[in-house]
């Protein structure tokens, strides 16, 4: 009995004495976030996540271009209800329709970013600091750009209309759950693009490397950006550094078709990797929207291109970029084809760029674009460079004549990037930054609606140009209730 | 105790007799004549005589007065005073005591007597459920319990029931009371993960086998839950296990078999094939006349193409000469021939359980063992539930002062066969009253080969399909007990429990290439494997002394710590090679996962007890838990509760009052909580599910309030409890009130901080009700003992805040169908439906109409009020409260000689239940390919019945039936015969011949009469009070015997 008396002291004092530790449980498929970043390693993965966070349904993976796309005039839709046609209506308030999901998941990789950024300030200040963990460094601060670059441009008025108006909450370091952070300016969050990517560049590698942000791609965001605000020498010089740098090379007219049949093109400056069963979205994929309505299983012929746009394209009937367009539903009830259907997000051949129709590498920025930003910043002060730029990606039209520096427009440039940035989500931002008026091609929905949500000629005056901050936002931090966007009810 | 109590009472009442004689006897229980051995029997007035009955209860006094008076005692029966008046033979039959306040009941870290414990519990004993044919305890405690509600959502053998008790007092973490088995918390609810592939459950109580239990205590308030702490909140079950009865060995054996051969009550009856095509046409016809300006020759024409292209290729073709459906014709190869797939679907299901037990006891040992097999068919064909399950429990006394005993549960089950989700073409209630027309068979009409296709439904077929797939559960539960008990001084008890509880579930979900889930992959099988361990160790010290005889004093002191580990495995396989082999390792590709998860616990607990002079109670308890499911700030917490007891009729001023025999005032007060169901709620997890370019992603997942902290309970409660005409009638009025705070919500925060929620303590519940139980005896005689008895319950439940006043807008989460919509909004119900208000049909045109609810203009006013024919303009408002005004049971049972019978109902007053499932079999023409209730049939507006009370029916996209609204909500009243039971004990003299001491057969009946305000479906509905597809519930018709030798 005493020996039991003894044990259960024993047992007792264990017990008790072992208590904080016993009651520090860790769960295994996650990490405790305070340390989960403490080397070059951690810092990759990081990276990974945040690329695949960026290429979300949200974001990359479909909807961000849906929306540069289906509001720029070059699509159209066929039937009203089928998915994400309040885009193209302009069907958006703060509580209906406001596409919440661009602002929380550019935020919430935005949180990624500050968080890393902030581990890898400890890890150098350790004295831990190394060439890889720079280059980490370098892409999240890129990234971060890229995104206040698109979030300003989805909230905030074009940096040419008004940049004193507002843009987006700017937040450099993780927050509080209870902080209730209120708008920047456009010029300020055009500032931070600038500081972010001025400062990333001479940390970042040379080297290609598919899925992830590099000095050029870098450089190229740059030149999209100087572009926004006007400053053309800027956006040139950039542009210029990624032409130059011979790590990438135009597609010729022969493979420009085949190239959307493959992952890392010559052209890829930046391109976000989806693969089966990681961010692949399936038949709710991108390369699923644009498809011809019931040429496969769940393809619901969501968006195709406007007689616009087609019509464009059809200057040259030659022309290349036919190479990637299918004929549409239409053809069931005229018997004409009509070539309004995409593949650039499901291969040429429907097999996409590795045996899935819907695992498609999302091509976020390639070469083209930068010979036809180089042209437009050009073109006020240097026809002939830019007439030199232009006429590399307007010989994909072979029996348009070639660009010189007496017969180019700005128009011809305007087009040629319609033409080969068609469905890339550049087209709306590009003709609100031209404060162009938009006609849409409603007459194409059959049976005809009547669109109340806008008119149909938009230009950027109109206050659904821009998103409403959604109400869930507005609801949790009121302190944004009195920067609500200009038209959109409190 | 009790026996050392009266016989010092005995002893004080010492007295000396004259007039000796021999005296011999017999003791028996009055309930079934059974001999009473050990029964203690002592002379009234005089000391140092007595007796203990031998084995066959005999007893002999060699000279004691003529006038003496025995004074029979013996635990569970109601102590007899019997006077000898010369007689040489005195037989006795002891009455057992159930409604005596000696009971002793099992509560938290002890036992007590009934009649002196000052918190709320109330005890079911094993009497009460043993013949009901069920897996697992709880269904046989409905109705037994004031206060306590008990759903089972589905009628699949071995899913698992929901308890309430007194109410809902959390949002976000569980509503579930603690289970406790033989003195130690277990891990209740769903065990393994098939969850989140199909949608069922797999009950891990049904491993304890419920012929096992003795009894249960259900503990209520705070006085009698506090000493469980963090985890006590919505109440405790302490559940405790048979032991052996000092005597010879008792050997029991127990068969049964039922039948369950229907449902228990009409579940959204589908109405006849005539019916069905008819209500097609008219579909098809009302689009055209009403809405297309058709006239009646083009829409029947429409109409009649609508038919033909679904159903000619089965072999039928219609026609209607006159354009309208009075001359509407079936026609065709199979025509008058209709295929019955409730025929091919369910069935009579057989229920069959055989127990068998050992047990017995000496002063230095006791012991009770069992072996049992259950198989359980559920009445849709591919549902089986099996179980073998094995007890021992041990007591052995190593010394007068070392008592060790051991408890040990094994129970293997499996159950296979099972969905009921309304998503896929597996659940085949669903498709019996929805999809499968009779029109459809299982074969091509042309070629007699199976049909593979998808029907117009978008019902598959069964028959060939049952083939194509498979699923199972199978759960491997072991559990033990060791109890070291040691009695330091005669007041001070040590007491130690170590117990390791494992349940390993296995997994297995296959689909075919054939079949239609398979199809994309080319077959695809997971296996899942979920082991959880749980290990508790909890050491008391009990002290217990009498004071100056008046002063009765009981400390308690504890400490407790418990581990949680569940380790999971997942390995999944797509691309089969052949339908012969059904596992991962013959897959063409695979995919894996596999982690633990795990929380821990430390306690201190400590109780006293004091009575003075058995009159007035007085108790307390303080609990302090750690948790790891909170942060090192916060996890350690403090509850505790006071109480105190008064005995009125033990005060002199009752002495006068004859009629009463018990009377006792009880009050409450405490605090006790619940921890929040994540484990990790309080931290900042960076998650690694980002996987991108075949390479790990990780990122913060959760944005942690590190102060987060458990839901607190303040807990409230004042009884009366009363016994009158010699406790006759018994019963308590009970009262509570209890205030939960700090309610966990997901409490939306700025998107900008990357999240959109994070868990906080804000919301606040409060639970209050009255509960009534009442016992009596009609009839108590030596050979009729006729009682009757009663639980009422109300409770109203509250939300009292919220964050931010915000309303939260909430589903219904069972079946993952979103069925009803409820609102959390302050000063309303904790269960408030929330939708559309349906203003009814519009006699003449047969439409729907919805109040408005808000300023729009309206199209026409109904009873007085705005209205609209447009659901669109109309507003959502509260349309009605899930919870009844009154619930409880009702039970009466009769003992005649060697018959007893007994009645068991439970009833539900007012509140609503909610139709899932009425969108989909009363809908006006939108899911036109389907097939209609009869209700519908009945019920729908038509030229003919103007004064329908649902509309008419029009294949036009209306989508006026999808909507939320009070359209599917219905009165909740119901009275269920739950169970009747008939036993018959077979007489001594058949019995003794065949060695056998008791034999005893029963029937048990389930279900077999209802009585509903809305009699469409089963109004026993689940926890949120809503109805889907989930499989129904039968009468169960169940025939036993039971033999002890």
């Amino acid at each position: 009995m005493k020996k039991i008396n003894i044990l259960f002291t024993i047992l007792g004092i264990v017990l008790l004495s072992s208590c904080e530790g016993f009651l520090d449980v860790k769960p295994t498929n996650s990490a405790d976030a305070s340390t989960s970043i403490t080397t070059a390693a951690d810092a990759k993965v990081i990276i990974s996540g945040l690329m695949s966070k960026m290429v979300s349904s949200n974001y990359y993976g479909r909807n961000f271009f849906l929306y540069g796309d289906a509001k720029g005039g070059d699509f159209a839709i066929r039937s009203q209800g089928r998915g994400m046609d309040a885009l193209y209506v302009f069907n958006h308030s703060a509580s209906s329709n406001s596409f919440s999901g661009y602002w929380s998941q550019m935020y919430h990789c935005i949180l990624q970013i500050n968080n890393l950024l902030e581990n890898i300030d400890k890890i150098e200040a350790a004295g831990k600091g190394s060439a890889a963990l720079s280059d980490y460094k370098g892409q999240a601060l890129t990234a971060r750009a890229l995104i206040y670059f698109d979030l300003v441009r989805l909230y905030g008025k074009p940096y040419n209309m008004d940049n004193a108006s507002l843009g987006v909450p700017l937040i450099l370091e993780t927050l509080d759950a209870s902080a209730q952070p209120t708008r920047a300016t456009v010029a300020q969050v055009y500032e931070q693009i600038v500081t972010d990517l001025t400062a990333a560049a001479p940390l970042m590698g040379k080297t290609k490397v598919l899925g992830f942000l590099n000095y050029y791609a870098n450089q190229a965001i740059l030149a999209r950006v100087y572009l926004n605000m006007g400053n053309n020498a800027a956006a040139l010089t950039a542009a210029q550094a990624v032409i130059t740098s011979g790590k990438y090379t135009l597609y010729s007219n022969a493979n420009w078709v085949s190239s959307w049949s493959a992952e890392n093109g010559s052209e890829s400056i930046f391109e976000l990797g989806v693969y089966l069963s990681e961010a692949d979205l399936g038949t709710a994929s991108l390369g699923f929207y644009l498809l011809r309505s019931g040429i496969q299983k769940g393809a619901m012929g969501w968006f195709m291109a406007s007689d616009e746009f087609l019509a464009r394209l059809n200057q040259d009937p030659s022309d290349v970029r036919w190479g990637i367009m299918d004929y549409d539903e239409t053809y069931t009830d005229t018997g004409v084809k009509r070539y309004g259907s995409c593949r650039k997000y499901s291969g040429a051949n429907l097999t996409g760029d590795k045996g899935s129709m819907s695992a498609v590498n999302i091509k976020v920025i390639r070469l083209s674009e930068m010979y036809l930003i180089a042209a437009e910043a050009a073109f006020p002060t240097n026809k002939q460079l830019a007439a030199d730029y232009l006429k590399e990606i307007r010989k994909r039209s072979p029996n348009l004549a070639a660009p010189t520096a007496t017969n180019i427009t700005m128009q011809m440039i305007k087009d040629e990037k319609s033409k080969e940035l068609f469905a890339e989500g550049q087209r709306y931002f590009d003709r609100i930054r031209w404060n162009e008026s938009i006609t849409f091609n409603d007459d194409f929905i059959s049976p005809a609606v009547i669109i109340t949500h806008r008119d149909k000629t938009i230009d950027r005056t109109f206050y659904k140009t821009i998103l409403p901050i959604p109400k869930t936002e507005i609801d949790a931090n009121p302190a944004l209730a009195s920067q609500q966007n200009p038209g959109y009810a409190q | 105790m009790k026996k050392t109590i009266l016989f010092v009472v005995v002893l004080l009442l010492c007295n000396v007799a004259m007039a000796q004689m021999k005296v011999t006897g017999k003791v028996t229980s009055s309930e079934d004549g059974s001999p009473i051995p050990f029964a203690n029997i002592q002379i009234k007035g005089v000391r140092n005589i007595g007796a203990t009955t031998d084995l066959d209860g005999k007893f002999t006094f060699e000279s004691i007065s003529k006038d003496a008076i025995l004074v029979v005692t013996y635990i569970g029966f109601t102590t007899q005073e019997v006077p000898v008046q010369g007689r040489s033979e005195v037989n006795i039959a002891l009455v057992s005591d159930a409604l005596n306040l000696e009971e002793v009941m099992v509560v938290a870290y002890g036992t007590v007597k009934k009649g002196t414990f000052t918190g709320a519990a109330s005890l079911v004993k094993a009497d009460a459920i043993k013949d009901v044919p069920s897996l697992s305890f709880e269904n046989a405690l409905n109705g037994k319990v004031a206060g306590m509600q008990i759903t089972t959502t589905s009628g699949q053998a071995g899913s698992t029931s929901s308890i309430r008790i007194r109410g809902i007092g959390s949002m976000n973490a569980s509503n579930e009371p603690l289970y406790v088995i033989d003195g130690v918390p277990v891990v209740s609810g769903d065990s393994g993960q098939m969850g989140d592939y199909i949608y069922t459950s797999n009950n891990v109580m049904s491993s304890l086998n419920p012929n096992d239990i003795e009894s249960i205590t259900v503990l209520k308030d705070a006085a009698a839950s506090a000493l469980y702490g963090s985890r006590a909140a919505n109440g405790v079950i302490v559940v405790t296990t048979k032991k052996g009865k000092e005597g010879k060995p008792v050997i029991s054996f127990k068969a049964s078999v039922g039948v369950s051969p229907t449902w228990a009550t009409s579940n959204f009856d589908a109405a006849s094939t005539e019916q069905q095509v008819e209500m097609y046409y008219e579909n098809f016809w009302n689009a055209g006349v009403y809405y297309q300006n058709m006239t009646q020759e083009a829409a029947s024409i429409s109409a009649l193409k609508q038919l033909s292209k679904r159903f000619n290729k089965h072999g039928y073709t219609f026609s209607a000469s006159d354009n309208t459906v009075k001359t509407l014709t079936i026609g065709g190869d199979r025509a008058g021939k209709y295929y019955n797939w409730d025929d091919q679907l369910f069935r009579t299901a057989v229920y069959q359980t055989y127990d068998m037990s050992v047990s017995g006891a000496s002063e230095r040992s006791n012991y009770y063992s069992s072996l049992s097999y259950t198989k359980e068919q559920g009445r849709v064909k591919i549902n089986d539930f099996d179980r073998i399950s094995g007890r021992v429990n041990l007591n052995q006394k190593i010394s007068n002062s070392i008592e060790f005993a051991t408890n040990i549960n094994i129970a293997k089950s499996e159950k296979s066969g099972y969905n009921d989700t309304r998503s896929t073409g597996a659940n085949y209630f669903l498709q019996s009253r929805n999809l499968l027309w009779g029109l459809y068979w299982p074969t091509d009409y042309l070629t007699g080969d199976p049909w593979t296709a998808r029907y117009g439904s978008y019902a598959y077929n069964p028959v060939y399909y049952n083939n194509e797939w498979e699923n199972w559960s199978k759960m491997l539960k072991i559990s033990a007990n060791e109890t070291l008990t040691v009695k330091l001084l005669p007041e001070l008890v040590l007491k130690s429990v170590f117990s390791y509880d494992n349940t390993n579930t296995m997994d297995h979900i296959y689909y075919s290439a054939l079949h239609f889930n398979g199809s994309s992959t080319s077959g695809s099988v997971t296996e899942m494997t979920t082991n959880e361990t749980k290990l508790v160790s909890s050491t008391t010290l009990n002290y217990n002394k009498v004071f100056a005889e008046k002063h009765t004093l009981g400390v308690l002191i504890g400490w407790e710590a418990e581990d949680n580990r569940t380790y999971f495995h997942r390995s999944s396989g797509t691309n089969l090679p052949t339908s012969a082999l059904h596992t991962v390792s013959t897959a063409g590709k695979l995919d894996a996962a596999g982690y633990n998860w795990g929380s821990t616990m430390m306690s201190a607990l400590s109780r006293i007890e004091y009575n003075y002079v058995n009159k007035y109670y007085f108790s307390a308890s303080f609990r302090r838990d750690g948790s790891s499911r909170l942060g090192e700030t916060t996890r350690w917490g403090n509850f505790w509760s006071v109480a105190g007891s008064w005995k009125i009729d033990s005060e002199k001023f009752m002495d006068n009052i004859d009629y009463i025999s018990n009377l006792r005032l009880r009050a409450s007060y405490g605090v006790n909580g619940t921890l929040p169901s994540s484990l990790n709620g309080w931290r900042s997890l960076t998650s690694y599910n980002n996987n991108y370019m075949q390479t790990p992603g990780g990122g913060v997942s959760t944005i942690a309030d590190a102060n987060l902290s458990w839901e607190t309970s303040y807990t409230s409660n004042i009884a009366l409890e009363f016994g009158l005409f010699d406790q006759r009638l018994t019963g308590s009025i009970e009262y509570f009130n209890r205030d939960s705070k700090d309610l966990l919500q997901d409490v939306p925060i700025s998107l900008v901080t990357g999240f959109g929620t994070t868990l906080k303590n804000i919301g606040e519940i409060n639970n209050k009700g009255i509960e009534i139980e009442l016992n009596g005896d009609i009839i108590r005689n030596k050979t009729l003992t006729w009682s009757a008895g009663l639980t009422a319950s109300t409770v109203k439940s509250t939300v009292e805040k919220l964050y931010g006043g915000q309303d939260i807008i909430w589903y219904d989460p069972t079946g993952g169908d979103a069925r009803a919509k409820y609102i959390y909004r302050e000063g309303e119900s904790t269960l408030a439906l929330y939708g559309l208000e349906w203003a009814g049909v519009e006699d003449e045109t047969g439409k729907n109409l919805w109040y408005l609810n808000n300023d729009e203009t309206p199209d026409l006013t109904v009873k007085g009020r705005a209205a609209t024919y447009d659901y669109s303009k109309a507003s959502e408002t509260i349309i009605g409260n899930i919870h009844p005004k009154l619930f409880g049971g009702i039970h009466t049972d009769v003992k005649w000689n060697n018959f007893t019978a007994g009645l068991n109902f439970t009833y539900k007053i007012g509140g609503y239940t909610y139709d899932g499932a009425g969108k989909d079999v009363t809908d006006d023409g939108y899911y036109w390919e389907r097939i209609m209730s009869k209700d519908q049939y009945e019920n729908r507006w038509t030229p003919e019945n103007k004064t329908a009370s649902l509309p008419m029916r029009a294949a036009i996209d209306m989508e006026d039936v999808n909507q939320k609204s009070s359209r599917h909500m219905h009165k909740a009243d119901f009275l269920r015969l739950k169970t009747i039971n008939v036993g018959y004990n077979l007489p001594k003299n058949l019995t003794s011949k065949i060695n056998v001491s008791n034999v005893r057969v029963y029937f048990n009946g389930s279900n077999l009469w209802t009585m509903a305000a809305y009699d469409v479906y089963d109004p026993e509905v689940n926890e949120y009070g809503t109805r889907g597809w989930e499989t129904p519930i039968c009468k169960t018709y169940t025939f036993g015997v039971e033999f002890t030798f």
